[in-house]
């Protein structure tokens, strides 16, 4: 295990965690609640602990990507169901991450928010092209390294450190009214969905065979997905936490993505803002490659087509039409003026509702001692796996009347 | 029972009032609440003078549209929404927090109701 | 594992991605076509690859998507191309010796060839 390549990866894992759907969710959580939802965020980053060191392992022994594995386990007409479930979910979140980077652009330079969405496009679009896929990763991750000045900022306002770590514990506040429940009902199911968002998985296992793991990789993926995923879940804490001590007492929801990076300058001034701006902008960019490259990996794996980016663009034609595709599918939808926060909510929302159809296959993959050998699941892998599979089952089962009962968790 | 239960679904989906209100008074409150925090950072030099302007700009967007979903635009809350929007765009905090608590005294008494 | 025993057709061969000789992707197994007669051995006479090997595992509804989107080609493996059957089926020959890299090869003429690192 290279110490350098480690904590690159790692550092990688941290950087790219958080996206807009997280940033939105976890201002809105810690205004509207308090710290009372810093458990779900900690809940959450647990399974995608569990389910993104099985689809890293899954890479790495078995060497086949996820999707090619979940046809040939689900059959061609489910494995479509699921692909094709997938790819819109992925879609629409896409479409968020590219109408976040438009708004932040617009933030930083007062250009059109449209024009910089089409502009921050093009630029994300060649830096897929010229980047081989380990620089790829790196530059983004590595530069949403920027987003730490949240966990400064907190830092910085002198929260109130025991409510805080009380917020890790698994808890409903009793003083709140059906409607405020329902809420927080609502609010916990869309952080879970954040959180675990289907593509991380399919990004994550992909890119795994991209760096030709092997069996000698196994210890560095599990030290990625842990120590990376917890730092990184950290960061979106932080977030949450200050927007309890900022924004809830002064009665902000907040309704604009923007507010966010007021959670910066409030303790550090313009220099706060500007790097939280430029952080937010590298971690949302990230995310907008990671869900436009797991789109075009689903399709070409499902396919059988070439892919991946450590091959020239030309040596995978099909898997580099399906990304420039889904990348300007995603424009053409943020250009119809579709708002970015609403598509937030729909990317949340389809993607809970893909998520039992992603992670049981990923699972019973992981489990299978014909493809994994002895680095099938033991009983921590399973415990896990089949205890967040029932919760992400039940989330999925709610997501839709929470989402109409609370009018998209405004109560 | 069944065209009761339909009956019932068309009325809620067309109900009308503060109630069906409700989502657009908070979203008002809190878009209000923003640009008043927006302006006592920039007021403090805290940030970048096209953030200020930009924010400034996509929040009276957005509280544009909230009056504009309003079942009752000439109640008390659309009157209260009406004159955040005819407040300048670097009105002082003090100014947006009372447009704030007013939203939010609406608020709170339509949820009790 | 040779295709030359038994073997279980839909857990250890349909859907499985095939891999040419030069570890290119080159497909999926779509369908098999299976040869015999009654009271003989019966055999896989080939792997079948492409949209038109769909048309007997989807309803016809769907299909008609399929085939108005991709065609209906339908590229046929012969088993005695086949050097191993695993988590893949990998070939003895290349993909463009049984036909397999058409597409791709006709896509890859629309692709820029620079700016790559």
């Amino acid at each position: 295990m290279n110490p350098l390549e480690l904590t690159l990866g790692i550092m990688t894992a941290v950087g790219g965690f958080v996206d807009i759907s997280e940033l939105v969710f976890a201002a809105q959580a810690g205004s509207i609640f308090g710290y009372a939802l810093i458990w779900a965020f900690a809940f959450s980053t647990i399974g995608i602990m569990a389910f993104g060191e099985m689809a890293g392992r899954v890479a790495a022994v078995a060497n086949q990507p996820v999707f090619n594995l979940m046809r040939h386990r689900l059959g061609l007409k489910l494995g479509l169901v699921t692909l094709f479930a997938s790819l819109l979910s992925t879609l629409v979140t896409c479409a968020a991450e590219i109408g976040g980077l438009g708004l932040i652009l617009h933030y930083l330079t007062g250009a059109p928010y449209l024009l910089m969405s089409v502009v921050s496009t093009a630029v994300v679009m060649a830096s897929m092209w010229v980047l081989p896929f380990k620089w790829i990763e790196r530059v983004y991750g590595l530069l949403g390294l920027l987003m730490l000045v949240f966990a400064a900022a907190l830092v910085a306002i002198h929260p109130p450190w025991d409510k805080v770590l009380g917020g890790f514990v698994p808890q409903v506040p009793s003083s709140l009214s059906t409607k405020q429940l329902l809420q927080f009902g609502y609010f916990g199911v869309a952080i879970l969905s954040a959180v675990m968002f289907p593509y991380e998985a399919y990004f994550y296992s992909s890119g795994g065979m991209e760096e030709k793991w092997g069996p000698k990789d196994l210890l560095t993926n599990r030290v990625t997905t842990t120590v990376g995923f917890v730092l990184g879940s950290l960061l979106a804490i932080a977030i949450l936490a200050s927007s309890a001590q900022l924004f809830g007492p002064a009665l902000v929801g907040p309704e604009e993505p923007g507010t966010t990076a007021l959670e910066a300058a409030i303790p550090f001034g313009r220099a706060g803002l500007l790097i939280a701006l430029l952080g937010m902008l590298m971690a949302v960019a990230g995310a907008a490659v990671e869900t436009c490259m797991a789109n075009a990996y689903a399709i070409s794996q499902f396919f059988g087509w070439e892919w991946g980016r450590h091959k020239k663009p030309w040596d995978a034609p099909r898997f580099t039409i399906a990304w420039i595709a889904f990348m300007l599918l995603a424009l053409a939808i943020v250009l119809t003026g579709a708002d970015v926060m609403t598509l937030v909510e729909y990317a949340v929302l389809f993607s809970i509702i893909v998520l039992p159809l992603t992670y049981l296959p990923l699972m019973l993959l992981a489990g299978d001692k014909g493809y994994m050998g002895q680095y099938a699941n033991k009983w921590l892998a399973k415990g896990l796996g089949w205890t967040y599979f029932v919760i992400v089952c039940l989330a999925a089962a709610a997501a839709i009347p929470l989402y109409l009962l609370t009018s998209g968790g405004q109560a | 029972m069944r065209c009761l239960l339909l009956t019932a679904l068309l009325v809620a989906a067309c109900s009308k009032g503060p109630d069906a209100d409700l989502p657009a008074i908070g979203e008002a409150r809190s878009l209000a609440a923003e640009w008043a925090l927006v302006n006592e950072q920039a007021a403090a030099g805290h940030v970048t003078p096209t953030y200020a302007r930009t924010m400034r700009a996509k929040l009276r967007e957005q509280l544009q549209t909230s009056l504009g979903s309003l079942t009752q635009p000439k109640s008390e809350y659309g009157n209260e929404v009406r004159s955040l929007l005819a407040a300048s765009g670097d009105a002082s905090p003090e100014q947006l927090r009372a447009h704030t608590r007013a939203l939010k005294r609406i608020e709170d008494s339509l949820e009790s109701a | 594992m040779k295709l030359t025993g038994s073997i279980k057709l839909v857990c250890q061969l349909l859907d499985l991605p095939i891999l040419d000789k030069d570890e290119r992707w080159c497909g999926i197994v779509d369908d098999v076509e299976l040869e015999g007669e009654p009271g003989k051995t019966t055999r896989v006479a080939a792997l079948l690859v492409g949209p038109g090997a769909y048309s007997g595992r989807m309803p016809k509804f769907a299909y008609r998507i399929v085939r108005a989107m991709a065609g209906n080609r339908i590229v046929r493996v012969p088993p005695a191309e086949i050097a191993d059957i695993g988590s893949a089926v990998r070939l003895k020959c290349t993909a463009q010796k049984v036909g397999l890299h058409r597409t791709e090869d006709r896509v890859r003429a629309w692709i820029p060839r620079w700016g790559a690192l």
